[in-house]
């Protein structure tokens, strides 16, 4: 059974159709791309999934499970992590805080523990001190730890966004053009840490991204979306191939 | 019957000045997106220099040499103390935008929304330090005159009261609408970050909002000043703060839907009065604008804001 | 960037210099003995600062280390500066730097048992030094009570407007919801009077009560706060600002209209139930409350729906159940203050929860800092005593205290000392140098 199934999915934004029968499956450890020409629609397929508008028409399914109408929070406890591509990172919160952050629905203390900090909260807050130090290590930032993301260069940013999401413990992850900005060494590194994550973890990853280069080489299956719809979808070898992708996307925009 | 047009006129009369008031709120949360929570003493202070420049008229007595009736005389004194006033008056609105809020531009919004409160307190008690608690009474500018229309008689006063209101209102409206610089204002309103780029000042937008706001709020006061003659340095506390929620309901940055808010708020405390004591007249007025605002959030006629008193 | 400063000290430079070599040797002194130092001074002006006093030509103890006098006396100046510093300036110094080796040993002998231990010597420790220097006079007693009362309030503002950045004008109506349900409940109860009859239960009982009533107070009021966070928290924007003022407006004139409690008149005789150590049990209460829920994951949730309300919802926090909690967190204490403010002062009118207390608080926490709770008790302390102080310029203090708070807006926008974490574990540790064998390093 797919992991997560989008069922002809179809949005508006007042008159305007901004996705058109989008279908998706992915299954459980696939590394899937979605590419196309800037406004697209797919920043707005993930912000569809992940529950920030809620579709027109069409159903999402996360583990056989309906979560068209569920609200973001909810929808990223049941397992769908996600990266933005303008970063969203907590101006006055410290690098451990944004990962501890992104456990805040497993955790179990309630307000009992919030206020009176019972020996449950401190337990619990230490197993995610340690969870989240863990994650940091992963994307190699342990040393950043308590730092104010404010202060981080721009690669250890998207570092903090990608240990984020991870805490999530999501069963797929969506990553937002998870190299946008990033120079070329940056760049290596942060296929290195997907690569690695994937491997280590093991879940299922949906990426955007814009560098040819990385969807190519990072991905099994990729979709091509045009004016809000699907117009290809395979492995890199069939999409590189693709007359109509070529036409639409990569005459124009390739960028190795 | 007749006591139901009473009551509208008295409705219209006490909607004039929270409309003139709120119009100021308006277009300075409008253009900056700022709460400038020392307008209401803006309007206190412009009913106060109201009240000096009108008795300096007629002490002046420069009419008099003229020998004009009377009446030509106290209408000029009231048109001249209005410019004069206005004026003034814009000026302290722009001492205000140049000391509380220019140097808070890029600081948080809320920050700001102190510095107004402060200020307001300060011109409180600067008044109250330097002319004493004692009220002033305003000097009679309009002689009363009864208007017997279709059975109903109106005073003159309150005619024109909600006449120049309204006039003002339509004024400003206008002015936004139809000339260079109301269209930099709404540019302004529209997205802030670009206007500084189409190589408009925004500090001078800034400057006229509040001294446009301000002159709005003279008037009120000098109006205020004709309807009831006494003057008290709480007044801008009373009115202020009424005036500002009405501001909102009327929507964001709207000078029409402040004024209409305005006469609104008006209408409700005066029919409120008339049914239920007196002194439930906030209680009800606000229970209104209450539940107004919890199922029309934009106001009548704001656009969705999206914007927030972050930090 | 010290280059030029080697060849040519500047005057700054010579007194920041002086300062810091005065400072130094107190680097090392840790929180007990200021604490001791403080109770040495406190104990000195029990002993002898009325001789003191009159010895040096005052009629009485200076209530707040002398402010009062040079403002209402100029002329007596110099006596109440001698006097502060003969008694406080000297003694705190002098036993905080000398008995430093030994407050350290003792602090790091604390720091092996548990926190609450430590925590509470501290406290104990803090309780005499302001109970002995409010034995002074009742004026003292009624500003420390004040003061703390508006420690309470501050943070819990801060709550709302620091740690979650939003704008909440209602602080004022929720303080006295709190208050009039603690007065009736008091009152009913325990005093027999005209308006409400004989008293129901046995006086004796009430202080025990009291937590009771204040509880209650604190419940409705976050009850009231409901009201508010439902239309406010349904959408984004500026709208928790306006509705929570238009609630502000609406309680006041509720109260003006309720007969039963007095209407605008007010409500009176309350029971002296807020001695000195209830409100200062209280006041500790509500810090270390409020800072373990601020310093908790789900309280910092707080600031993540302030700084990314999207990114926030994203990583499955609740944000709107988050906004709400918070906001009917500081309102209940909010109604806490307010049930101890009403019984500090035994009497209460709807025109003491106006725009001036919402004046009073926005300032103490904006004085203080966001998003700190260091800067909340600093704010509201610092705020209160400053009022006090200059309450012999009369209706000017309300010029000077705005422009001074213009002046930190414009220079601190986010206030005195924002944005820090209050670490409980770290204050009560011993200071300086690490002991032993280091010192020879270090000389």
């Amino acid at each position: 059974m797919p992991l997560l199934e989008v069922h002809d999915m179809t949005h508006f934004f007042g008159g305007l159709r901004a996705v058109h029968d989008y279908n998706l499956s992915i299954e459980p450890g696939q590394i899937r791309g979605l590419i196309g020409p800037n406004g697209a629609g797919k920043t707005t397929i993930f912000n569809l999934i992940t529950g920030i508008y809620h579709p027109t028409e069409g159903e999402i399914l996360l583990n056989g499970e309906e979560i068209t109408r569920l609200e973001p929070n909810q929808i990223a406890d049941r397992g769908l992590g996600r990266t933005f591509q303008n970063l969203r990172l907590w101006r006055y919160l410290s690098v451990l805080d944004h990962v501890k952050m992104a456990r805040y629905s497993k955790l179990t203390y309630g307000l009992t523990g919030a206020f009176f900090g019972t020996s449950k909260r401190v337990r619990e807050e230490k197993a995610t001190d340690k969870l989240a130090m863990d994650l940091l290590e992963l994307v190699g930032i342990p040393h950043l730890a308590d730092q104010i993301v404010t202060n981080l260069p721009y690669g250890a940013q998207r570092r903090v966004e990608l240990a984020r999401a991870l805490a999530t413990e999501p069963k797929v992850l969506f990553l937002d053009e998870p190299t946008a900005g990033m120079n070329p060494e940056e760049l290596i590194q942060m296929m290195a840490i997907i690569r690695q994550v994937h491997s280590e973890i093991g879940m299922a990853i949906y990426l955007i991204e814009h560098r040819m280069k990385v969807v190519m080489d990072l991905c099994e299956i990729i979709q091509t979306l045009n004016f809000g719809e699907v117009i290809a979808e395979g492995t890199p070898e069939e999409i590189r191939n693709d007359p109509g992708v070529i036409e639409a996307y990569l005459g124009k925009e390739v960028v190795i | 019957m007749e006591f139901f047009f009473q009551q509208l006129i008295n409705a219209l009369q006490l909607g004039s000045f929270y409309a003139l008031i709120a119009i100021g709120y308006s277009m300075v949360y409008g253009v900056l997106l700022l709460f400038n929570f020392a307008h209401g003493d803006v309007f206190m202070v412009g009913a106060y220099i109201g009240f000096f420049v009108s008795s300096a008229l007629l002490g002046l007595n420069i009419f008099g040499a003229l020998a004009l009736p009377l009446s030509v005389t106290l209408s000029l004194v009231l048109v001249l103390t209005l410019i004069i006033s206005m004026a003034l008056n814009s000026i302290v609105g722009m001492l205000v935008e140049r000391i509380g809020y220019r140097p808070l531009r890029d600081a948080p919004r809320a920050s700001a929304a102190i510095t107004g409160l402060m200020i307001g307190i300060i011109l409180e008690t600067g008044n109250l330090a330097i002319l004493g608690p004692q009220r002033r009474s305003f000097p009679e500018l309009i002689q009363s005159a009864t208007i017997n229309i279709a059975g109903v008689s109106f005073t003159n006063k309150k005619i024109l009261i909600v006449f120049i209101s309204i006039l003002l209102t339509l004024a400003l409206h206008q002015f936004v609408r139809h000339t260079k610089w109301g269209m930099a204002m709404r540019a302004m309103a529209y997205d802030y970050v670009v206007v500084p780029l189409m190589g408009i000042s925004t500090n001078k937008i800034a400057l006229m909002t509040f001294a446009l706001g301000s002159a709005l709020a003279a008037a009120a006061g000098i109006l205020y000043g004709v309807a009831y003659p006494v003057l008290d340095p709480n007044m801008g506390i009373l009115f202020g703060w009424k005036a500002f929620v009405a501001a909102i309901l009327g929507g964001r940055g709207s000078i029409l839907g402040a004024g209409l808010a305005g006469f609104l708020l008006g209408f409700i405390e005066i029919f409120v009065a008339t049914i239920f004591p007196s002194t439930m007249r906030n209680l009800i007025a606000f229970g209104i604008i209450l539940i107004i605002l919890t199922f029309r959030p934009h106001g009548f006629f704001g656009e969705p804001f999206s914007a927030q008193l972050r930090l | 960037m010290t280059t030029n400063s080697a060849s040519t000290p500047t005057i700054r430079q010579r007194i920041r210099a002086l300062f810091s070599r005065i400072w130094e040797p107190y680097r090392s002194v840790p929180l007990l003995g200021w604490l001791i130092a403080a109770l040495v001074a406190v104990g000195l002006e029990q002993l002898v600062g009325l001789p003191l006093a009159r010895g040096l030509g005052l009629t009485k103890i200076p209530a707040l280390f002398g402010a009062v006098v040079i403002l209402s006396k100029p002329a007596l100046t110099p006596s109440a500066l001698l006097f502060t510093t003969l008694i406080y300036i000297l003694p705190i110094g002098i036993v905080a730097r000398f008995t430093a080796p030994l407050t350290n040993r003792i602090a790091a002998k604390l720091a092996e048992y548990p926190l609450v231990v430590t925590a509470l010597v501290h406290l104990v420790l803090l309780y005499a030094v302001l109970h002995i220097w409010c034995d002074i006079t009742d004026y003292r007693l009624l500003v420390a009570r004040l003061a703390m009362i508006s420690i309470i309030l501050t943070l819990s503002l801060n709550v709302v407007n620091g740690y979650m950045g939003e704008f909440s004008c209602s602080h004022p109506g929720f303080m006295s919801i709190g208050a009039y349900v603690a007065s009736a409940f008091t009152i009913v109860l325990f005093v027999s009077e005209n308006r409400f009859g004989e008293a129901l239960l046995p006086p004796a009982l009430g202080p025990y009560m009291f937590p009771l009533a204040l509880m209650l107070g604190g419940l409705i009021s976050a009850f009231g706060a409901l009201l508010v966070a439902i239309p406010s928290f349904r959408t984004r924007g500026d709208y928790l600002a306006i509705i929570s003022l238009a609630f502000m407006f609406i309680v006041k004139s509720f109260f003006e209209n309720m007969e039963v409690v007095g209407g605008a008149r007010g409500i009176s005789n309350q029971p002296d139930y807020a001695t000195l150590p209830i409100v200062f049990l209280w006041t500790i209460l509500s810090i270390w409350i409020i800072n373990n829920f601020v310093r908790s994951t789900m309280g910092k949730a707080l600031n993540a729906v302030r700084d990314g309300e999207l990114a926030a919802n994203a990583m499955t926090v609740d944000t709107r159940k988050t906004k709400m909690t918070a906001f009917l967190f500081a309102a209940f204490w909010a109604g806490v203050a307010g049930g101890l403010f009403a019984h500090v002062l035994r009497y209460i009118n709807p025109d003491s929860f106006g725009i001036r207390k919402l004046a009073e608080v926005l300032a103490m926490v904006y004085f203080g800092g966001l998003n700190s709770v260091t800067g909340s008790v600093v704010g509201a302390v610092g705020l209160s005593l400053i009022s006090e102080a200059l309450r012999p310029l009369d209706i000017f203090k309300w010029i000077i205290i705005p422009i001074m708070l213009i002046l930190i807006m414009i220079y601190r926008p986010t206030g005195l000392i924002a944005f820090t974490e209050f670490n409980v574990e770290k204050i009560f540790l011993p200071k300086g140098r690490a002991p032993e064998g280091a010192e020879h390093a270090s000389a």
